[in-house]
């Protein structure tokens, strides 16, 4: 072997050795769960395509941490918060009409007599858009108020990220 | 031959800054992790003795309480010190809140069972933390269902607003009801945090009150 390959094999050795050693700064995560993890996450779609200026129907997934339940769109005492999802003004794209799940009912062990009306595990909102032409990445929100069997955490609003295209 | 030596060292040079990069971001991320950690007060559960509910242990618990001054719901300035000598229960909650109503029962009886010990409740009303400050319609709605719960309740104790002021110096107030209980000198004896039950609470009463 001439000393010129022997000099690129060594290269290429340290070539892949830098590479590994950077791509493993890169995904290592030593910060993994220092923040909570929000109680509801968005599950999909992240993109539609939609004919534009026509109401399209657009199916929204979600999911409740374990352990969590949020009151529904429709809570059995006005105080309490309900889920509710919008679009901003703004965006290119209107919404025309949410459709909720019925909630379930739901009683603290401590209070059996008290029954709420709340979401839990998976569920899916039904709505109605109504889109300009073009691409559209809309910032939609849900905003909810979630708790498990002893406490309550502060009503929260998160972004719903959908790419709406409209054709 | 010494052209392929200086092409050699360049590739290896730039891969070399490429893999300092990487570190570095890695080290950058590693200490912001760190220096967060170490900004959030962190209460723990820890196993009670035998047969007792898990406590909830506040960073804040064996440390005096931080002072603040509140509106109740006629706008009057209520301070902390100036309860001072007396065991208090600093409660916060709010309306939202299904399991703090269940407990404000329990907080009332036992506020006039302890009341001539020299033990006060202070409720502290927190609203939430995505209203903006600007929203005067949604903090005055918060402001009405406050007062309508202080009625139909008949809260005999000082009920405070704007709770949410006071959430860094109090841990977060992450989660709702949580219930700080201070001594005669000031001290945060045990801290409560979600619903437990009417005994759990009148212990610590007793521990403030000792």
């Amino acid at each position: 072997m001439t000393k010129l390959n022997m000099k690129i094999g060594i290269t290429i050795t340290m070539a892949f050795g830098l590479v590994a050693l950077l791509a493993q700064a890169q995904t290592d995560t030593p910060n993994r769960s220092v923040s909570k993890p929000a109680a509801v996450a968005y599950l999909f779609p992240e993109q539609v395509t939609l004919t534009a200026g026509k109401s399209s129907p657009v199916a929204l997934h979600f999911r409740i941490a374990q352990g969590l339940h949020i009151n529904s769109h429709t809570p059995r005492q006005f105080e309490l918060i309900p889920t509710a999802f919008s679009i901003p003004d703004g965006s290119g794209v209107r919404l025309e009409a949410a459709i909720y799940p019925a909630g379930s009912d739901f009683t603290m062990p401590i209070d059996p007599k008290t029954k709420l009306s709340v979401f839990t595990g998976e569920f899916t909102i039904q709505t109605r858009m109504v889109t300009e032409a073009g691409n559209h990445l809309v910032e939609a929100k849900l905003r909810y108020q979630a708790c498990d069997n002893t406490a309550c955490m502060p009503p929260k609003t998160i972004t719903v990220p959908i790419d709406v295209i409209g054709k | 031959m010494k052209r392929n030596t200086l092409v050699l060292g360049i590739v290896l040079f730039i891969l070399a800054i490429f893999a300092w990069a990487g570190w570095a971001n890695w080290e950058y991320r590693r200490q912001a992790a760190e220096r967060l950690a170490a900004s959030a007060p962190h209460g723990v559960f820890i196993l009670g003795s035998t047969g007792s509910a898990p406590q909830f242990l506040s960073p804040l618990t064996g440390k005096p309480a931080p002072n603040f001054t509140l509106e109740d719901l006629n706008g009057k300035k209520l301070t902390l010190a100036d309860y001072k000598g007396k065991a208090v229960l600093i409660n916060f909650w709010a309306t939202w809140c299904a399991p703090c109503k269940i407990e404000t029962p329990w907080l009332i009886e036992l506020r006039n069972q302890y009341s001539e010990q020299g033990f006060e409740v202070l409720g502290i009303s927190t609203e939430g933390d995505d209203l903006q400050k600007d929203d005067k319609a949604s903090w005055a709605k918060d402001k009405t269902a406050i007062a309508k719960f202080v009625q139909e309740m008949k809260i005999p104790y000082p009920v405070l607003i704007d709770g949410d002021s006071l959430s860094k110096s109090y841990g977060g107030l992450d989660e709702m009801p949580i219930s700080f209980f201070v001594n005669r000198m000031g001290t945060v004896v045990a801290v409560q945090m979600g619903l437990t039950s009417k005994a759990d609470i009148e212990a610590n009463i007793r521990k403030a009150l000792d």
